[in-house]
């Protein structure tokens, strides 16, 4: 039961908090670009034609070549006003005059949802296992920890190949090869905020107080722990959408699977980009970019509002 | 000048995000040479923000509006006042890291060797990836190369037969220093004078050992490349460039002057009670002990024979054995030295031990200065007063605390900065700043209580 | 003497981490069930009774019908005896195609390694002891992007610009097409494009006095190494720069200072000493990285080491080959880090002594 004093205090930290992150300018153009991809994303589910999207699902609309005979081997163009980032061609025999803005657009949308749906879930199921083995201690720990050990032992985008062909080369298998991959990270954070407040007196103190072990986690250990894990989170968001792109890249992806995805994207203009037409790897490449950025600024400037040393 | 060090007027304030701290308002002070003056003051009041101004270390957001520090007839804070008159009084970060790092250039000259400062935090105020010999010897090397050159010198020219005549001089003689100055001039052996001294002053050895090690100092044999890069420090008085540029040669050089800067250090070190000083000197800081450490920081602090050595909370961060062990120490070092000190402390016992003069600071002024017994038995400002009743002593007289907080130093109240805790202000004291005032010949205070009628 | 204790764990924490990398890749190779793991061992284009023949052979050899930890040992005696399967690629079995192919990727991390950390040094410090002037600003922003770059980003521009649109630098394979046949031709040079001794072409070239050879594998080992070292720069340059700051920060750089110590070397010396040591700690978590995109970067530029040769693994389904990558990485990686933290704990004094 706060007092209203309290409460106001800690309003007062919020403002604080805002006003220190919206002094950084780099932090709130980050902040910016970040809901502009989020409200692409956002656009592109739910009303696509209100930018001018169509068929947001696939590279190439159904039955492309058949109602667009003209665009059949059509050579991509290069950034104009009719095309802001030019357009693309896909496949063998390829079908071109596919907009790569468009194409970015509907990107965004499957990047964000899937990274998204990584990084949660891996954390979700990493932080649960870190925080519960740290807690608990003992063999269980340790045994854990070796386990980190080793899915830390191979170069992720290796083992991410690797669980690709077992699981099979599709997005859903790209995302829950991405979660094994991801998992332990947070196995690991977890835990080390886990041990940290675990020494804190005040544990020792609600266990001299008598409360059951469940409890003491719960009340605890969770609220310190859960907020410096989101924060973790969101600076992992960006990241991830560069490895999931990355593996898209090479080639995880069949060639014949139409997902826009960003990295996708890219692979298509792998073999075009050569021949001159270089914004159709450069894109979607640089919308990765735009976005990593942008959740880089964004984490930099969350962390002046956490980092106590706010001088001048 | 019978004054080591004068603060005239010093004002100092920290541009942060929350406001402007002005952190020092006009200090005055003059110390005397050889003498040892105890600042005290509750924390914040700008005692250690004083010690930093003298030895130019304050952090980038710092300005100096007004005030002058007067040390061997200049004024070393020439530089930012001149910088700040003519910026008018508006703060710009790089501007003014650059005009810090101009007088922290100027000022090479003088820290370490001739003042010298020992920090509040030994457990911190060692460089955790050096040895802790290394960090003493660079002290020298740094300042004084030749003075390690001319010791290696003379310990190659001195000949086993001139030793025993040496013996025979310290055992006659009252006064030792001046009986071995002689002798080296004689003998034309000058370097010799501190090793001599530093083996036969120690307390703890047997004297046929001092004999022993007296007499081993002479007949060094040196390989002669090292003769040659000695000899030419000696006489040039420092490395000259062709010396430290040179990638290889560099590495030599440092390392026969570190070598020596060792060999001083562990002079100095068993000077200092440490037992087993060899072995320390290889020891990395977190070996040690915080009193050991503390020691060392210390050691770095007199090597180079300062005219003025600050000591900024010498025993805070210290147990209480420690803390006896660390006074112990500083009293016997300004027996030895002929430095003047500045303690810097909130423990006014602490202060009394070892002070010769106390000031009280308040706020970021001096509010009084007095000889320590004069202070003690009589103190004249009313936060001195309330002050010294507030030390718990053995007696158990009820300890009474200071009513208020101290000010915020953003927003200074007018007048007199105490007024508003002060029993016995007066309207004056709301108004108008009080001035330093003499009373009963060597005590100041600077209270309107104390104005002559 | 603590180090040796330090190392001495650090060696015994090894054996379950290996022992666990089996245990995954041997899961892995299972995964699909028995016929899937006998692709590993059997040539794609065998057919009819030979084919049953070897299945046959197999399945005793693995014992395939027994449980699966029986299967687990004769599956690890496999390995340790150096048969991991056949590349379904090139016929060849996969440790011969990885001590073909690791050399030049070896040669391509360690390059990229020694680069970054000539490059970032220097301008780490200057950047934190020069702070918020215009290097720093533009050191900061430089590396702010490079790290928001997704790997094959960085390397695809350069490869445009450097080899495509400016034909400075050749951009494709170790070699200049046009000089296989002369090679061919050479005694160190063999019919699968391999070179001896150490498969890497530069090295070769160079050890048996061919200048002009080696020059043209010098310029294509460019881009790909300039690559990785972008990408690496950025994270070591941003680690060094704020660890730099709080050094400086710190207590004992303030008593240097007052010792009188020179700016220059308190800057230089006392605190990059200290700023290295966070900075070795997070090159070892980006070698995972490192390795990563050095599949990339020999993807794009068609480098023929062991990146490249994985992912034309995976493109083609060569399970042999793509599992086997996962376990020799592992390895590589496990002892790369083994050798870092022991390098840390011999640069840490607080760790090798008491």
């Amino acid at each position: 039961m706060e007092t209203i004093k309290e409460e106001k205090g800690r309003f007062d930290e919020w403002k604080l908090s805002a006003r220190v992150f919206f002094a950084n300018r780099t932090a709130v153009a980050g902040l910016v670009i970040f809901l502009l991809f989020v409200g692409d994303a956002i656009i592109v589910e739910v009303a696509p034609g209100l930018v001018g999207v169509q068929y947001p699902e696939s590279v190439v609309p159904p039955l492309f070549s058949l109602t667009h005979p003209e665009c059949v081997n059509q050579a991509p163009e290069p950034p104009s006003l009719a095309h802001p980032f030019g357009t693309t061609q896909y496949g063998v025999p390829g079908e071109g005059c596919l907009d790569v803005l468009q194409l970015v657009m509907k990107a965004i949308r499957i990047d964000l949802a899937i990274s998204l749906f990584i990084v949660l879930v891996g954390a979700a199921i990493g932080t649960v296992i870190g925080v519960v083995s740290a807690y608990i201690g003992g063999l269980l720990d340790e045994g854990m920890m070796r386990v980190t050990d080793v899915f830390f032992s191979v170069p992720f985008l290796i083992l991410a190949l690797a669980l690709g062909f077992v699981l099979g080369r599709t997005v859903l298998n790209m995302a829950y090869a991405l979660i094994i991959i991801w998992w332990p990270l947070y196995a690991r954070y977890g835990r080390s905020l886990t041990l940290s407040t675990k020494e804190a007196t005040y544990v020792e103190a609600a266990k001299a107080a008598g409360s059951g072990r469940l409890k003491i986690m719960f009340k605890h250990i969770f609220p310190n722990v859960v907020p410096p894990v989101l924060v973790q989170i969101s600076l992992d968001v960006g990241t991830v959408v560069g490895i999931f792109a990355t593996l898209a890249f090479i080639g995880f992806l069949p060639s014949n699977a139409l997902v826009p995805e960003l990295g996708a994207l890219a692979n298509i203009g792998l073999n075009l980009a050569p021949l001159g037409y270089w914004w159709t790897v450069i894109v979607p490449g640089g919308a990765i970019t735009m976005f990593s950025l942008a959740v880089n600024l964004m984490g930099d400037g969350l962390r002046d509002v956490i980092d106590p040393r706010r001088r001048s | 000048m019978a004054d080591a060090l004068v603060i005239r007027d010093l004002h100092v304030q920290f541009h942060t995000r929350r406001g402007v701290y002005k952190a020092l308002n006009g200090v005055n002070l003059r110390l005397r040479r050889g003498e040892v003056l105890g600042i005290a003051g509750e924390s914040g009041c700008g005692k250690t923000t004083m010690g930093l101004a003298v030895m130019a270390l304050l952090p980038r957001n710092a300005s100096f509006p007004q005030g002058q520090i007067i040390f061997d007839n200049k004024d070393l804070m020439n530089l930012p006042r001149e910088y700040w008159e003519r910026v008018g009084g508006r703060f710009n970060p790089k501007q003014n890291e650059r005009i810090l790092r101009r007088v922290s250039k100027a000022m090479g000259r003088i820290r370490g060797v001739r003042i010298s400062m020992v920090f509040q935090e030994p457990m911190t105020s060692l460089n955790p990836v050096l040895s802790v010999g290394f960090q003493i010897a660079e002290a020298i090397y740094v300042h004084d190369p030749a003075l390690l050159a001319r010791r290696v010198l003379a310990r190659t020219r001195a000949t086993p037969s001139q030793m025993p005549e040496l013996l025979a001089i310290l055992g006659a003689t009252r006064d030792d220093e001046a009986a071995v100055k002689e002798f080296a001039a004689k003998h034309d052996l000058l370097g010799i004078e501190d090793q001599v001294l530093s083996i036969w002053r120690r307390d703890d050895v047997h004297i046929s050992r001092k004999e022993k090690a007296i007499r081993s100092l002479a007949g060094q044999q040196i390989r002669s490349l090292e003769r040659n890069i000695i000899e030419t420090v000696t006489r040039t008085g420092s490395i000259p460039p062709k010396f430290s540029r040179v990638p290889v040669l560099s590495r030599v050089v440092r390392r026969v002057f570190l070598k020596e800067g060792y060999r001083k250090a562990r002079e100095l070190l068993t000077s200092l009670g440490i037992p087993h000083a060899e072995r320390v000197l290889k020891m990395y800081p977190h070996e040690l002990s915080g009193g050991m450490r503390q020691r060392v920081v210390i050691a770095i602090a007199l090597v180079n024979n300062p005219e003025v050595i600050i000591m900024d909370e010498p025993t805070s961060a210290v147990d209480v054995t420690v803390q006896a062990q660390i006074l112990e120490l500083v009293k016997r070092i300004r027996t030895s030295v002929s430095a003047a000190f500045i303690v810097i402390s909130h423990d006014l016992a602490v202060l009394a031990e070892v002070s010769d003069r106390i000031a009280i600071m308040y706020a970021g002024r001096i509010v009084e200065v007095a000889p320590t017994d004069k202070i003690l038995r009589n103190p004249l400002h009313p936060y001195t007063q309330l002050l010294i009743s507030a030390i718990p002593t053995l007696e158990g007289k009820p300890v009474e605390g200071i009513k208020g907080e101290v000010p915020d130093m953003r927003a200074l109240p007018a007048g007199c900065a105490f007024h508003p805790r002060c029993p016995f202000a007066f309207e004056k004291c709301h108004e108008i700043i009080p001035i330093d005032l003499t009373h009963d010949r060597d005590q100041l205070v600077a209270c309107w209580l104390y104005e002559a009628k | 003497m603590k180090l040796w204790v330090y190392v001495l764990r650090r060696l015994i924490l090894l054996v379950p981490t290996l022992i666990g990398l089996t245990l995954l890749v041997f899961a892995l190779e299972h995964a699909g069930g028995p016929s899937v793991f006998l692709a590993l061992y059997i040539n794609p284009h065998l057919t009819g009774s030979a084919r049953q023949q070897l299945v046959d052979r197999l399945t005793a050899r693995f014992h395939l019908n027994d449980p699966i930890y029986v299967q687990y040992f004769y599956w690890l005696g496999a390995i340790l005896q150096g048969d991991w399967g056949t590349s379904a690629q090139n016929g060849q079995a996969v440790t011969t195609n990885f001590v073909w192919f690791m050399p030049n990727t070896i040669m391509l991390t360690v390059v990229a390694s020694l680069l970054t950390w000539v490059i970032s040094i220097p301008i780490g410090v200057y950047s934190a002891t020069r702070r918020d002037s215009v290097l720093d600003q533009g050191v900061r922003v430089a590396t702010f992007t490079l790290y928001s770059m997704p790997i094959f980003l960085i390397g695809f521009a350069l490869f445009l610009t450097f080899g495509t649109s400016w034909h400075l630098l050749p951009a494709q394979g170790n070699i200049d097409d046009n000089l296989l046949p002369t090679l061919s031709s050479k005694s160190w040079f063999d019919s699968n494009a391999v070179s001896y001794p150490t498969h890497i072409y530069l090295i070769d070239a160079l050890l048996h006095g061919d200048v002009p050879i080696a020059w043209n594998a010098f310029l294509h080992v460019i881009l790909p190494a300039v690559s990785l070292t972008l990408a690496l720069l950025a994270g070591i340059i941003r680690i060094l720069r704020v660890s730099m700051l709080e050094v400086l920060d710190q207590d004992y750089i303030r008593l240097a200072r007052a010792k009188g110590v020179p700016e220059r070397t308190v800057n230089n010396f006392h605190a990059k000493k200290n700023a290295l040591l966070p900075t070795v700690t997070t090159f070892g978590y980006l070698v995972s990285g490192l390795f990563g995109g050095a599949v990339v970067i020999e993807e794009i530029f068609g480098f023929k080491g062991i990146g490249w040769w994985t992912t034309e693994a995976f493109l083609n389904s060569d399970i042999a080959v793509v599992m086997g990558s996962t376990l020799v990485f592992g390895i590589v990686l496990v002892l790369t880090t083994l050798v870092l933290d022991i390098l840390y704990g011999f640069l840490d004094p607080r760790i090798r002594y008491e």
